[in-house]
């Protein structure tokens, strides 16, 4: 037996992330560490991770995952966004502090579980059934009567009009806020009727802070938040751009399966400079070539300019120019004015439009950085940002493109749905951040909302 | 006899296999909490059972291929008598293929075959 627990030792550390804020960049760590498999159901996992600072509206669902691991189980936090405000954390049993990345003390940990040194974490939930059921019926597993009395402690679906004219059961679902397939923090009340969603709902932002609550951050747009009044560098800026895309392009990429495609290209995004720009175009032709990406994303989630408009989401972006419209304000910006700057587009603003139209814009970007050489960019002008178009005082591109989700993906099979989602790019935690109130003094950084004066307008939708 | 008590052995240990493999978890490990036997949904408890009546979607072409199976059935016969039967079997045989695939593409253009509508 002491063989048996030294061989599986060794084997890859079953990592299951919770993304709390500011922790999405670190999460990415997660999967680029040795030895270590980010596993997508906590069923498969040893090892809990909690990447950032934990919201109360992430400590439930936090519980939650934690108990669906089997056990032996462990819960870690790797502290990237500050201290544990609130000491939510407490609330969790024996959470041990790690420093982000340390790949040896999740090995540690896993072997201590393993070998039994450590004991397994108790459930931190209480162990009550959502209704009584034991001994209740006729058969004693709580199912009674005409509508079924509740099975193991829940009740029957109730029935509605299918799309084909039969009445079928509809399971109402509360998915998210931690569903590996879904950006972090995105909370989906649906209907599903076999695969296909039947009304759909945007859940409360996880990430949305209240007044005293630390900043949220650091955003992953922060380099081009901070271009709006602070002087950068061109080249920065599309640097910036382009390694914004290909972590796009990795996750897309882990989502669809292609796991170590994603590790590569992951690890292309963190050390790039414009010298990669013959790997990026590389990239973008087999990725443009590839039929089994082309499969899963042809005809997917089209938004072509009529729902943009429609919608009112015209301020530039890829989402925007995969649908044909070149809106950029980078064409404006006299930064970028004798760098032969012009949009890409593409067309018919489906899943493999947008895929098609990142991955072209990050080459774009390393070529844009290569020819800028070390020309500066003054503050003042609309930044492009790689979500849509900045402005002061405005808030982030996430939040338009968030509000578009229930009306895009209802009445889709659950993976189309998925994979439209993920091709939209959000990032809950921008959606949820509050852009600084413009007046003289204040920089519109990587803060929080300051005051209570911009809360309010930008809760992007409510529960219904 | 030797035959069988060689089989006997074997039922035997797999029945004792099959029982010690749902004994043994109830007997070492903790009986899992309310909240540990939840499907997982990403930190979302579910409201409802899931055991539901779904569309099974994949009905029409499973009907299709089980028409197609037996035209190859019909087949095997065929096939035994078509050299003394020469070109009138044939004739048959493609008469009856034919039916069969009008009945395809009507069903294509009704879109029966579209996995959702």
């Amino acid at each position: 037996v002491g063989l048996l627990i030294a061989a599986a030792g060794r084997a890859d550390v079953p990592v299951f992330p919770v993304v709390g804020a500011g922790g999405r960049e670190a999460a990415d760590e997660l999967v680029l560490l040795p030895g270590v498999r980010v596993v997508d159901s906590p069923r498969a996992a040893i090892l809990l991770v909690i990447v950032g600072r934990l919201t109360r509206a992430l400590l439930h669902p936090t519980l939650v995952v934690h108990d669906q691991l089997p056990g032996p189980r462990a819960t870690l936090w790797w502290p990237v966004a500050g201290p544990d405000h609130e000491g939510l954390l407490a609330a969790l049993p024996d959470v041990v502090t790690a420093d982000p990345g340390d790949a040896g003390l999740l090995r540690e940990v896993f072997v201590d579980l393993l070998n039994g040194r450590r004991p397994s974490d108790p459930p931190s939930l209480p162990d009550i059934d959502a209704n009584k059921w034991r001994g209740v019926g006729p058969y004693g597993h709580g199912g009674e009567g005409m509508m079924g009395g509740v099975p193991y402690g829940r009740p029957m679906a109730m029935q509605a009009s299918d799309p084909d004219g039969l009445m079928l059961d509809q399971l109402p679902l509360h998915v998210g806020p931690l569903f590996p397939a879904l950006p972090p923090g995105l909370v989906l009340h649906l209907g599903l009727q076999g695969d296909v969603i039947r009304g759909l709902a945007v859940g409360d932002n996880p990430y949305r802070s209240w007044p005293g609550d630390p900043p949220l951050g650091p955003l992953d747009s922060a380099p081009f938040v901070d271009a709006l009044t602070s002087p950068t560098t061109v080249a920065a800026l599309e640097i910036a751009r382009a390694r914004h895309h290909l972590v796009w392009l990795a996750r897309t990429l882990r989502l669809h399966g292609l796991e170590a495609r994603g590790r590569r290209v992951l690890a292309l995004a963190r050390s790039l400079t414009p010298a990669d720009r013959p790997a990026v175009e590389g990239l973008a032709r087999r990725i443009g070539r590839d039929r089994g990406l082309a499969t899963a994303t042809s005809g997917v989630g089209v938004i072509d300019q009529a729902r943009l408009e429609a919608l009112g989401v015209l301020a530039g972006g890829p989402v925007v120019r995969a649908a044909g419209a070149g809106i950029d304000t980078r064409t404006s910006d006299p930064a970028y004015a004798d760098l032969g700057f012009v949009p890409i587009v593409h067309s018919p603003g489906d899943g493999r439009a947008r895929l098609r139209q990142r991955v072209a814009e990050a080459a774009q970007a390393l070529a844009l950085a290569e020819r800028a050489g070390d020309r500066e960019r003054a503050p003042g002008w609309p930044v492009e940002g790689p979500r849509g178009a900045l402005a002061p005082g405005q808030a982030l591109p996430s939040a338009a493109l968030a509000a578009m989700v229930p009306e895009l993906v209802d009445g889709m099979e659950w993976g189309d749905a998925v994979t439209t989602i993920a091709s939209l790019d959000l990032d809950l935690e921008e959606a949820a951040f509050a852009p600084a109130p413009v007046h003289a003094g204040v920089p519109a950084g990587t803060g929080g909302p300051d005051d209570g004066g911009s809360h309010g307008h930008r809760d992007q939708q409510a529960t219904s | 006899m030797a035959p069988f008590g060689a089989a006997l052995v074997v039922v035997l240990a797999s029945g004792i296999a099959v029982l010690a493999a749902r004994w043994l978890p109830l007997a070492v490990g903790a009986s899992p909490t309310a909240p540990e036997r939840v499907p997982f949904l990403g930190g979302g408890l579910p409201e409802v059972h899931a055991w539901s009546r779904f569309h099974i979607r994949y009905y029409a072409m499973a009907l299709l291929f089980l028409a197609f199976d037996m035209e190859m059935v019909f087949m095997y016969p065929w096939a035994v008598v078509f050299v003394e039967e020469g070109v009138i079997a044939l004739v048959e045989m493609l008469m009856f293929i034919a039916i069969l695939l009008l009945g395809i593409l009507y069903a294509w253009r009704e879109g029966a075959l579209s996995w959702a509508s």
